[in-house]
């Protein structure tokens, strides 16, 4: 036998040995058996993920479709919320990073709700395109983002929707000044040219009720609702159309000293209502969100408001408000697996409906009076059954 | 053409003293300076037809220059909006309170910035003092022809309303209104008198002579086209301005910039001779100091206006100057800035050199890595967890790792390596397979630590020889080791920086993440795919073709939507990959098959010399791919490769559409739907469009020098 074989004997002995200790390592390391499988993701600097990866297998507990998903954000402490980030009035990004909105403010009061923390939010915000992905891969709990409610995304795209917290529709805007009126209809814009935002509903809507009045007009399409706004000042569009919501919230903003622009018909071509989104079968969950939402309903129809709530709660003006604010023995809030205070939480740091709505749609020119978002007591479509 | 060469031979073999044979960069032959007459004449309007050209084209430049300060300037911008979310843009929601970790991250680089280029650029190098005055000049030039093209400012109301007239009484009378109306005619025929005198001049075969009446009597007609360019605006559009005296005196502090820059370049160029003019050259950092200074400088003095958004007000106080919070770090920055380069050079003079070159460019690759994971992410480590197996983990693996590779790099050890790194990789890819079927518990960086050992056990023998080369190979072993158990403990840590948003960071700091760990990976990837395809192993070579070919094929923005919206869906339900962490797999694994290109041309320009001659010396087919073959290919492809890194930090706007807030996003729909800045949408996209148009240009300019110092397609 050669040096060199010998070598080579030697060497696998020695590794023979290695392996061993390498085996009993594995061994040793058994108590750490849950950090192996994320780690196949995080525990590569070489594949560069600039990203936050989970740090252990603990914390990322299947939170898609198995698990319940109640269970699952009360141990997170957080709730993610996917909201538009750049909708006017509904979630706006400020220059901080922070949302504020409609949207928002309903994020949050979910979170008042689960935790007793209006900020233990989340809040991530998606395009129209990514959304039900978002929720379908757990991404975010809930969606508070504009969506409108239809059949097809209740159904094939498989979300529940919660209560509708704001009844939009598509409307048309024009000037007073083209011989338009709050009281024109559809029928009254024949032959202008009408602009919209391509690839959304509004474009097919606007097209139907085109047809269904009999009339022609030549439809304008954009790649987003300024450049459409844009060119409505510039003359080049004489009507545009989109939701409601969207349209008073141009009009308050953008219009130009000396121009009166006026929405109608006063009936929307298109009913749009907007609410809370979640992924199917997960009825717990869905319960604290929707009662989260007639939470903020009640209490405004009984006057609780974030003012107060505390002397209410102390001496409640009825059973249902007591058991609402958790002050009276048959109150339902623990058997949804929250705390008994929980939806007082949600009025003292978020506010009633009313404290919502003003706060963010008034000053965008959205008031409740006379539309369908006022209470039903006043003629609106905002109701909540009775918290017993 | 010859170019006197020095000795960039002995330079590029870095046998001795690789920078012993520094000198001034090779000089053109001397041509004295023109004088401005002569060069117009020479230039400008040498015939008839370059004169109609300049003349024509000149028009064209005041139209766009003029169009775009009217709208830059013009009453209509919110700019307001971009100020206020100003650190918006560039970090997006990273909190307030820890914003000094950004600063930490800026001064890291701009020290290591400052380093690289005091230890690396040349002595005598930089720009000559000819160029630095004309460019003064030039400037200040520009910045006045601004002044006058731009149109008066709107009178404005109380209300800050700009005053509307009626059209049509305007036009009548002045004689602005004339010019107005009749515009076009005017400078329709100034432009037919240009043509005239243009075929009059040829007749008199005054442009063969080259005398001055030709420059002259065009540019007389230049400016008066200018003129009325200028004066046409007065009445033109329904908007009441100022009058010109008064718009004028407005922009006083434009004129005084305009006057000291042209002045400093005037009394440059009188001030020095012809010749120290031509031939002293000012560090090129040192204009770059002078430019920052003067920016730096102006956030103390002049009212830039502090705008911003502080626990839910906005601030708009146009009089006062930039906010604390900005000027003085970027001032202690521009410092830093200055300091490390006047270290790097005296480290320079003292020839340590050398030296610290390798060392200072793994510090530029490992810096984005830590400055990431450690700084901006704050991770919150586990002590109990750190000391109970990471720490005796790495300390294991350094240890184990070293005594191997001590052995393997034995110069006697022969076929018998080879024979123990192939078991260790046998081993490591067993380890792997147990993971996947789940046979035996272990961690994760366990498993890839011993890949490492196993492939860097397969390249030891490369590196073996003496005792000293073979501390080496083992001190570097354990470094890799130290770094890397480090980097994956971080990496694994909980971040304890606190934003609204599931991000960490975003706009600008987005795109330059992304732009800086697609490279880190596709260009090692590029490298690999490149030497695959040009591999003798058909296995390779198909491989790697139709990885090329496929990523090549597909459109990048598929790729962004597979791996952001679809590639989750096909995880494990325990495993989720994060936005951006897709993006980047993503925009990597599409540079690479483009880098991988790049790279193929550069290695068929190798000549097959270079590879028999290192055959014949003995070297082994790593070591003359590592030392021989790629060297030269990498410096051949600099351009496509400079190229290519410039496409794909402009690529990194695609993030904008699969939903990541990134500079372009928040620019383009993020702002435009605050309800304070309403609709604002231009004024952002400029803004944008400038940032990333300074830094591609940038990185252009430093990849010319870069081809100049290497000797890319001289030699």
């Amino acid at each position: 036998m050669t040096k060199n074989n010998l070598l080579l004997w030697r060497v696998l002995a020695v590794l023979c040995a290695v392996t061993l200790i390498a085996a009993a390592c594995g061994d040793d390391d058994d108590a750490d058996v849950t950090t192996a499988p994320t780690e196949t993701a995080a525990a590569e600097p070489d594949a560069a993920e600039p990203a936050e990866t989970p740090t252990t297998v603990g914390d990322v507990v299947d939170d898609t479709q198995d698990g319940d998903l109640l269970d699952t954000v009360l141990d997170r402490g957080e709730l993610n919320c996917g909201v538009s980030g750049s909708a006017v009035a509904f979630s706006e990004t400020q220059p901080d990073g922070s949302q504020t909105g409609f949207d928002a403010d309903y994020c949050r009061a979910v979170a008042a709700a689960l935790f007793g923390d209006a900020d233990a939010v989340v809040f991530t915000p998606l395009t129209a395109a990514e959304r039900f992905t978002a929720v379908q891969t757990g991404e975010v709990d809930v969606l508070i983002r504009n969506t409108t409610w239809t059949q097809s995304r209740d159904t094939e795209v498989g979300m529940d929707f919660g209560p509708t917290t704001y009844y939009d529709g598509q409307q048309l805007m024009a000037r007073e000044s083209a011989g338009f009126s709050g009281a024109s209809q559809v029928a009254d814009i024949a032959g202008a040219v009408v602009c919209t935002n391509a690839g959304t509903t509004t474009e097919q809507n606007i097209a139907d009720a085109a047809d269904a009045a009999g009339i022609s007009m030549q439809l304008t399409t954009f790649e987003d609702f300024d450049q459409v706004t844009e060119n409505f000042i510039n003359g080049a569009c004489d009507v545009i159309t989109t939701d409601g919501s969207a349209l008073v919230g141009r009009k308050a903003n953008q219009q130009p000293a000396g121009e009166n622009w006026v929405i109608f018909p006063a009936t929307p071509i298109s009913k749009e209502p907007l609410g809370p989104t979640y992924g199917q079968n997960q009825s717990r969950f869905a319960d604290v969100v929707n009662w989260t939402v007639y939470a903020t309903i009640i209490a405004d129809e009984k006057g609780i408001n974030s003012g107060n709530v505390d002397d209410m709660a102390a001496s409640p003006p009825d059973a249902e408000a007591a058991r609402l604010l958790g002050a009276a023995d048959d109150e339902q809030q623990s058997n949804m697996g929250l705390a008994p205070d929980a939806f007082r939480q949600v009025i003292a740091q978020v506010g009633n409906y009313d404290e919502i709505y003003s706060r963010h749609l008034n000053p965008v020119g959205l008031t409740r009076e006379g539309s369908a978002n006022a209470g039903w007591l006043d003629g609106g479509l905002i109701y909540a059954p009775p918290a017993r | 053409m010859t170019v006197p060469m020095g000795d960039p031979a002995a330079t590029a073999a870095g046998s001795v003293e690789p920078w012993a044979g520094e000198r001034e960069p090779a000089q053109k032959p001397d041509e004295p300076s023109l004088s401005a007459g002569e060069w117009l004449t020479k230039n400008l309007f040498s015939s008839p037809v370059n004169a109609l050209l300049t003349v024509v084209f000149s028009l064209f430049v005041f139209l766009v220059v003029r169009g775009l300060l009217n709208f830059m300037f013009s009453e209509e911008r919110t700019w307001r909006a971009v100020k206020t979310n100003m650190r918006f843009l560039f970090t997006h929601a990273y909190p307030q309170e820890q914003y000094t970790r950004i600063w930490v991250c800026v001064g890291a680089i701009a020290v290591l910035s400052g380093l690289s280029v005091g230890l690396l650029a040349r002595v005598g190098g930089g720009i000559s003092m000819k160029k630095l005055s004309m460019n003064l000049m030039g400037t200040g030039a520009v910045i006045a022809l601004g002044i006058v093209l731009r149109e008066p400012s709107a009178i404005v109301d109380d209300e800050g309303l700009a005053l509307h007239r009626d059209v049509s009484e305007a036009v009548g009378g002045s004689f602005a209104g004339w010019l107005d109306s009749n515009a076009f005619t005017v400078l329709a025929v100034l432009v037919l008198a240009n043509v005239a005198l243009a075929v009059w001049f040829h007749r008199q075969d005054t442009y063969l002579r080259g005398g001055p009446e030709p420059r002259i009597a065009h540019g007389a007609l230049v400016l008066a086209s200018f003129g009325v360019l200028m004066v046409q605006q007065y009445a033109s559009g329904e908007v009441v301005r100022e009058s010109f005296a008064d718009a004028m005196l407005d922009r006083a502090w434009w004129w005084l910039a305009a006057a000291a820059l042209a002045g400093a370049g005037a009394a440059l160029w009188i001030g020095l001779g012809d010749a120290r003019r031509r031939h002293t050259f000012v560090p090129a950092m040192y204009v770059f100091f002078a430019v920052a200074g003067v920016m730096v400088l102006s956030s103390w003095v002049y009212p830039w206006g502090h705008y911003g958004f502080l626990e839910g007000e906005f601030i708009a106080e146009p009089g006062s100057t930039v906010a604390m919070t900005t000027k003085l770090p970027w001032t202690v920055m521009l410092l830093l800035l200055v300091a490390t380069y006047h270290l790097g050079r005296v480290l320079r003079a003292a020839r340590a050199g050398p030296k610290l070159r390798v060392p200072l460019n793994l510090l530029w690759v490992l810096t984005p890595f830590v400055l990431y994971w450690a700084v901006l992410r704050d991770p919150d480590l586990d002590w109990d967890h750190v000391l109970s197996t990471d720490l005796p983990m790495a300390l294991f693996f350094a240890a184990f790792g070293g005594l191997v590779m001590w052995f393997l790099a034995h110069p006697r050890i022969g076929e018998a390596g080879r024979v123990i790194a192939a078991v260790l990789v046998a081993v490591a890819a067993l380890n792997w397979v147990a993971a996947y079927l789940g046979w035996y518990p272990m961690l994760q960086k366990a498993r890839i630590s011993f890949l490492l050992l196993a492939v860097v056990a397969l390249l030891a023998h490369n590196f073996a020889g003496d005792r000293s080369q073979r501390m080496k190979l083992v001190a570097a072993w354990v470094a890799t080791m130290a770094v890397f158990h480090w980097l994956v403990t971080l990496v694994n840590s909980p971040s304890t920086v606190d934003t609204p948003t599931d991000a960490l960071i975003g706009g600008f700091g987005i795109t330059l993440i992304v732009a800086v760990f697609t490279l880190l990976l596709a260009f090692p990837m590029g490298v690999l795919l490149a030497l695959a395809r040009t591999s003798k192993l058909p296995i390779f070579r198909v491989l790697s073709t139709a990885y090329i070919e496929v990523f090549r094929g597909v459109p990048l923005i598929t790729v962004l939507f597979f791996f952001t919206l679809i590639f989750n869906l096909f995880l494990p339900q325990s495993m989720t990959l994060v936005d951006i962490a897709g993006a980047t797999i993503g925009f990597a694994l599409f540079s690479a098959a483009y880098l991988a290109e790049n790279i193929r041309g550069g290695l068929q320009a190798v000549r097959r010399g270079q590879y028999e001659a290192s055959d014949a010396v003995g070297l082994t087919t790593v070591q003359r791919t590592l030392f021989i073959v790629l060297p030269q290919a990498l410096r051949v492809s600099i351009p496509p490769l400079v190229g290519q890194v410039i496409a794909t930090f402009k690529e990194t706007s695609l993030l904008a559409i699969v939903g990541i807030f990134d500079f372009l996003r928040i620019a383009d729909k993020v702002i435009s739907a605050q309800s304070e800045f309403l609709g604002v949408k231009r004024e952002g996209l400029l803004f944008v469009s400038f940032i990333y148009w300074l830094f591609a240009y940038n990185m252009s300019k430093h990849s010319q020098r870069l081809e100049k110092r290497l000797g890319v397609g001289e030699r």
